[in-house]
């Protein structure tokens, strides 16, 4: 079977062992680590398009990002800097769920499609302080800050993620897009969000236009 | 796993309709307008009443008779791999009725008149769902002669499907002619006999009245042994009594005298105890088949068929709404969840509404759905190691990623396709997305699907060689008079019922 076919193949049938098994012996083999993360990039686009068409379900999704997600990082992202090499993102974000919230799934699959179509994902989890957002973008020079609340009562803590971006003079430097079940396009307009996405895919979209328009 | 089935009758309860049966049968019996069975009953030691053509049933012979009933039987589909069980354990779901409209929301009134070619869709629809084994002639077509209407139906369902099919025992001839036709399609007579391809549908006129048309049929039913549900369709407070107890105990009387008459016919004749009762509405008048009287009697049928031992046919998914609206809703799931915890082995009527006058091949497809979702409830709550998943709640509960959740398991990945029913036409969406796919309400999305599954299907391939014979013999049916029919069934017009006359 062939290297890129035996990859899909892993990532499809949410073979964790096989997958890491592959990519280690292709490193071995001295095939470019970032070679291997392109194969991988497109099988996730390809689960990606059929969550979208409801042929996948959200736990077949998920497992294959989580399995993607722990190669890449420890096997693949260690290759790729051992050899001094750099792989190319689309851009770079922070995300997670505001303060006073602890829901994490619609978040996590906004990481997981902003990880599978080529963006430098930084998930800070659930309930994260303003300054814990701020200190990890600029820690890393993100071009994204991404907030998500799901109930009501944490909203206004994406207000004040912007709030201290704006006291700290450092609001322009990222684009913040904010996002879940109680958000709207008119309360991010309200907070002075750059955009607001609907769900997973939207944020996707979204993100993308924000930086084209830079 | 603990899966108690629905009871509403006691063991004494159940003893005592049964005693009051017999009695009823030795006692008054059943009117059989049939000369022919009234004098094979009189050999069997029947008392007949010439005059008033009640037989009268002695106990012996009811109870040696019922104990002939097969406890099982295999239906058989053109294509052996639909074919399936009927016992006394297993529950499986077909359509049926009488409609003679459909459903059409570009009609004024909603609905408009059936054709062919919606007895065609339909038994395309049926041929493609996951949960609905078995179609019967449901769309009753406007547009063919009703005299051969049962021909055509039986041409359409070998050309359409590889399922299992049924039809009412309408008459001696067009029985006869049910069994030609699936004799031709299968490959002779002793291959249809040892593997039935035909449900059977004997309607009897209660109270206590077996129709001469009907047994004409039964009887061609029973000699090809196509299972054959006895189907009492008595309401409580017109044709039986209010009080359900008697309802039960009359159409038990009627079960067990078409057992009786099914087995002197032949031997080892294949038989569902069944009903299609409900009550009758006491401010106008009118059947209500979507009551929830309709589902204690149902539950209570299931009980005394279990008691007697052989396969059981109960009404699921009944309604008397002529909307697809909620009251079409919740009673078409409050008989099919009723019926379903009973235990009924043979659940019917999938697609139907208006007291399964008109048809919906949108609601077929939802009917699937709700079968899917009643069958998950059937199969209860598994409990193992691997079920209760100690390590998997320890791993997510102790995670250092905040926020963890079991969604990303693989375990849930693992399991979740038999622990969850996956619904495929029921709407979870937030509002915006279901917003932004169009706002459809489930009909619309039924009909989608519809659409889809029309522009799809692959009928069966049928040699050229049985086509032609099946052409051939619709002719000659076609070439028949209702004068053919009245004489061949032995029926005078002042007395016969005219096929189709209702419609």
């Amino acid at each position: 079977m062939a290297l890129e076919e035996t990859i899909k193949d892993a990532i499809f049938n949410w073979e964790e062992e096989k997958l890491r098994d592959t990519c280690k012996k292709a490193i071995k083999d001295d095939i470019n680590p970032i070679e291997l993360v392109n194969i991988i990039g497109d099988a996730m686009k390809i689960l990606g398009e059929k969550f979208e068409k409801e042929e996948l379900m959200l736990p077949e999704l998920i497992v294959a990002a989580n399995i993607v997600k722990s190669a890449i990082d420890e096997i693949l992202d260690p290759a790729i800097r051992e050899r001094g090499e750099v792989r190319e993102s689309k851009g770079k974000i922070v995300i997670g769920t505001v303060e006073g919230d602890v829901h994490s799934i619609g978040k996590d699959l906004v990481a997981s499609f902003l990880f599978s179509n080529g963006y430098e994902v930084y998930n800070l989890g659930v309930d994260v302080k303003a300054h814990d957002f701020i200190k990890k973008a600029e820690e890393v020079n993100a071009d994204v800050i991404g907030l998500s609340s799901l109930v009501t009562l944490s909203m206004d803590f994406q207000r004040q993620v912007i709030e201290t971006m704006k006291k700290e003079g450092i609001r322009d430097k990222y684009k913040v897009i904010v996002g879940g079940a109680p958000t709207s396009a008119d309360w991010a307009k309200k907070i002075d969000a750059d955009a607001w996405a609907d769900d997973s895919l939207d944020a996707v979209k979204k993100i993308n236009q924000l930086l084209a328009k830079n | 796993m603990k899966m108690s089935k629905l009871e509403v009758l006691g063991q004494d309860e159940i003893e005592q309709i049964h005693s009051a049966t017999l009695q009823l049968l030795s006692k008054v019996g059943i009117k059989i307008d049939c000369k022919n069975t009234q004098k094979k009953l009189g050999e069997y030691g029947c008392e007949v009443d010439k005059n008033s053509d009640f037989v009268r049933i002695p106990e012996a012979l009811v109870m040696e008779m019922v104990k002939k009933v097969p406890k099982s039987f295999t239906l058989n589909g053109p294509d052996a791999s639909f074919n399936f069980e009927v016992n006394t354990k297993s529950t499986q779901f077909a359509t049926i009725g009488t409609p003679v409209k459909i459903y059409d929301p570009n009609k004024k009134k909603g609905v408009r008149k059936t054709l062919l070619a919606d007895t065609i869709e339909q038994i395309r629809i049926v041929d493609t769902l996951k949960h609905i084994n078995c179609s019967h002639v449901d769309v009753w077509p406007n547009d063919v002669k009703y005299t051969a209407l049962h021909a055509h139906a039986m041409y359409q369902w070998v050309m359409n499907t590889r399922k299992p099919y049924g039809l009412g025992c309408y008459g001696g001839l067009p029985s006869q002619d049910m069994m030609n036709i699936a004799s031709i399609a299968c490959g002779g007579d002793e291959e249809l006999i040892k593997n039935p391809r035909l449900v059977g549908f004997f309607s009897t006129t209660s109270p206590l009245h077996f129709p001469k048309i009907m047994t004409n049929g039964f009887k061609v039913f029973a000699k090809y042994k196509q299972p054959t549900i006895v189907a009492p369709e008595a309401l409580a407070g017109s044709s039986a009594p209010v009080t359900l107890a008697g309802l039960l105990t009359q159409t038990n009387a009627e079960n067990l005298g078409g057992a009786v008459l099914a087995q002197i016919y032949n031997p080892g004749a294949r038989l569902f105890y069944g009903t299609v009762s409900h009550i009758t509405d006491m401010k106008t008048g009118n059947s209500a088949m979507g009551s929830i009287e309709t589902g204690l009697i149902t539950v209570a049928v299931a009980q005394l068929a279990n008691f007697y031992g052989y396969p059981s046919r109960g009404p699921g998914g009944v309604t008397d709404s002529k909307i697809l609206d909620l009251q079409n809703g919740f009673e078409r799931l409050q008989t099919l969840l009723l019926a379903a915890q009973a235990g009924i082995n043979y659940i019917t009527c999938a697609g139907t509404y208006e007291a399964t006058l008109v048809e919906s091949l949108e609601l077929l497809l939802i009917d699937d759905e709700l079968v899917g979702m009643v069958k998950r409830a059937l199969n209860g709550i598994e409990v193992n190691e691997n079920t209760i998943a100690l390590d998997v709640i320890e791993k997510v509960a102790t995670s250092e990623k905040k926020g963890s959740t079991f969604l990303g398991e693989m375990h849930t990945l693992k399991n979740m396709k038999k622990s969850l029913y996956m619904p495929e036409l029921v709407d979870r969406n937030r509002r915006n997305t279901w917003w932004k796919k169009g706002a459809k309400d489930i009909i619309e999305r039924a009909r989608e699907k519809v659409d889809v599954i029309l522009k799809d299907h692959i009928r069966p391939e049928v040699p050229e060689k049985i086509k032609t014979q099946l052409e051939k013999y619709i002719e000659k049916v076609e070439s028949r008079t209702l004068k053919d029919y009245m004489e061949a069934e032995g029926l005078d017009s002042a007395s016969a019922p005219v096929p189709g006359s209702n419609i």
